[in-house]
């Protein structure tokens, strides 16, 4: 599903340098991204999903070189191969819940909202436990329930490869082991790559694979 | 770019920080309307007044604010400037140089200017009668289409004068005059008169009036050793009542006393004859002294002279204060954009491109921008339509 070979991105003015040799994950595989703050995790993903482009190397997703890609093909990629879930929720406070979960139907140049997405945006949520809080607004909702939101919204579109940024960084073990639950499941479910960064041991032998991304940098291969 | 999205979005976001928004469209909608509100308004009152000063040569009146006379004569406003004699404006008639219409506005009833004049007046400014007839005798009145719009007067019913103190027991006592016909709308001050013979408003002064003949009455009624008067006077007491109505019956017992050339009238209009005419008569008032006559044109050129420099000013500090209100309201869709960089930077990672989110930007400024364009268009539209109602309450 995801292919990374000599890559090398810097950020300007930045000492920092991410270079990988090679680093992959099967389709349908769940890989936990691990690592101290700094490493590169993050810049990892970023460069996975086409919001970075790397200085060389290669980043191919499904077959797709898409650290190739001009930004216009890189943002239609982002909304139809990746379900994002990132670490701090990002719901839009202006958005109910509902409309939070289907925002990238809104986002992309297709169909729109529909009655399919629709029940499946019912669906993640009475799932997810958060069914009854549709029609609320993400300031009326605990921090679980935010999360879950986000994650629902991550899934929505059931797209073939989900990238979640420590989902779980705020949450407590309860929600947590929820959160990564339902992300683990509804990815199987569908099929789905699940790479999901993460810092909390406990929940490591949930994952296929665990992949170090400081070896990485030291030339291991992932 | 999803336009659907971008409306969707923006309708959200909108909706949920109204407070913000209705802020903003208020007072963006403020910026565009006053200024253009100000210059509309005193256009209207520019070409009203304009458009009767334009239409009547000259003025005459008692000495005294030569725009008071303008106002009184020409919008009947300022009722209470001093008045000149009749004879004054008889003198000019005789004097061939030109005609002259009097004019008496100083009482009122129902809230309307009552204004005594002759026929000619309703010649000179074009006024038709929609319904009835015009003035054929004492007591009568003819009103204006905005009198009879707002008071549902028709010919057949009676307006009663507003006495002046209604304490005063010595002052002038309410006439009841019958309405005889209602005058074409003009778009002028004469929509809202009400139009009465000369004699009428003299009678409503108390400088006429009616009562039964002397000799018809007893000895109850008349003074018991009036001291100071000839023997052959007959001198009649409270207990007389004096007519309030002119009737067919009663017209004839109406009579002033004094002489006629003495009653006053607030303003005359005079009509030269020719140019030679207009410069001997203004040759003559410039030398009268208690007198003036006045070109309405040239007052209401003085008078704009001065609105529109004060109109300049006023424009000029709205400007800049419109300028403050644009940059504070720049100030905040910047700010606002700034503490919403972590949305924009979400949604380009959810996949909205750069153009989406210009997009979106540019819906959200472009809705208060819009918005507050078409209510200030709404706003000019209202005062539009209130203009002629504005103008009249400027006028007092």
């Amino acid at each position: 599903m995801i292919r990374c070979q000599q890559l090398r991105f810097a950020y300007a003015g930045d000492a920092f340098e991410l270079r990988i040799e090679a680093f992959a994950v099967a389709a349908g595989e769940a890989v936990a991204l691990v690592g101290p703050s700094g490493c590169g995790k993050t810049t990892l993903m970023n460069l996975i999903s086409a919001l970075l482009v790397p200085a060389s190397g290669s980043v191919v997703v499904d077959g797709v070189e898409v650290s190739r890609f001009p930004l216009a093909a890189r943002q239609q990629f982002r909304l139809g191969t990746i379900g994002l879930v990132p670490q701090s929720f990002e719901l839009l406070d202006y958005l109910t819940i509902r409309e939070n979960i289907l925002l990238p139907f809104r986002l992309g140049a297709g169909a729109g909202v529909d009655g399919r997405s629709r029940a499946r945006c019912e669906e993640l949520a009475d799932k997810a436990g958060i069914a009854t809080h549709l029609e609320r607004y993400p300031e009326q909702l605990s921090q679980g329930e935010r999360q879950r939101a986000a994650l629902c919204r991550g899934l929505v579109t059931a797209a073939p490869l989900i990238l979640a940024d420590e989902p779980t960084g705020n949450l407590d073990p309860e929600n947590q082991d929820r959160i990564v639950s339902l992300l683990l499941e509804e990815a199987r479910g569908i099929g789905a790559t699940v790479v999901m960064i993460t810092h909390d041991p406990v929940l490591l032998p949930r994952f296929d694979r665990v992949v170090d991304v400081l070896a990485l940098r030291k030339g291991g291969r992932g | 770019m999803n336009l659907g999205g971008v409306l969707f979005l923006g309708r959200r976001y909108l909706g949920r920080n109204r407070v913000k928004t209705s802020l903003l469209v208020a007072a963006f909608t403020l910026v565009w309307l006053l200024p253009a509100g100000i210059a509309l308004v005193v256009g209207k009152v520019e070409s009203q007044l304009r458009a009767r000063a334009e239409g009547t040569p000259l003025l005459l009146g008692q000495a005294g604010s030569p725009l008071e006379l303008v106002f009184n004569g020409l919008y009947f406003t300022k009722p209470a400037i001093a008045t000149l004699p009749y004879g004054e404006t008889e003198a000019i008639v005789e004097s061939g140089l030109g005609m002259v219409i009097p004019l008496y506005a100083r009482y009122t009833a129902a809230n309307h200017r009552i204004v005594g004049t002759t026929l000619d007046y309703f010649d000179f400014r074009h006024l038709t009668i929609r319904e009835g007839r015009g003035l054929i005798d004492l007591g009568e009145c003819v009103v204006g289409s905005e009198v009879a719009a707002t008071n549902g007067i028709a010919p057949g019913d009676a307006v009663i004068s507003t006495p002046e103190t209604l304490f005063d027991l010595a002052g002038v006592y309410p006439l009841k005059m019958r309405v005889v016909g209602v005058l074409a709308a003009s778009g002028t001050p004469d929509d809202g008169a009400i139009f009465v013979d000369l004699k009428t408003a003299w009678i409503i002064e108390g400088l006429g009036h009616g009562h039964e003949e002397a000799e018809k009455l007893g000895d109850g009624a008349k003074l018991v050793n009036p001291s100071g008067f000839g023997d052959d006077a007959v001198r009649l007491n409270a207990s007389v009542v004096q007519y309030n109505e002119v009737t067919e019956e009663n017209a004839d017992d109406f009579h002033f006393h004094g002489e006629i050339a003495d009653n006053p009238v607030s303003a005359a209009i005079v009509i030269p004859g020719d140019a030679k005419s207009q410069a001997l008569l203004k040759g003559r008032y410039a030398k009268a002294g208690g007198l003036q006559l006045v070109s309405p044109e040239a007052e209401m050129d003085e008078l704009f002279a001065t609105v529109f420099s004060v109109q300049d000013l006023v424009l000029r500090l709205l400007g800049a204060i419109g300028f403050a209100t644009l940059a504070i309201g720049a100030l905040v869709f910047l700010l606002s954009n700034r503490l919403r960089r972590e949305e924009f930077r979400h949604l380009r990672l959810l996949g909205a491109d750069p153009g989406t989110l210009r997009a979106l930007i540019a819906f959200e400024a472009g809705f208060v921008l819009v918005t507050s364009l078409v209510l200030a268009g709404l706003g000019l539209l209202v005062l539009q339509g209130i203009a002629p109602m504005l103008v009249r309450q400027l006028l007092g």
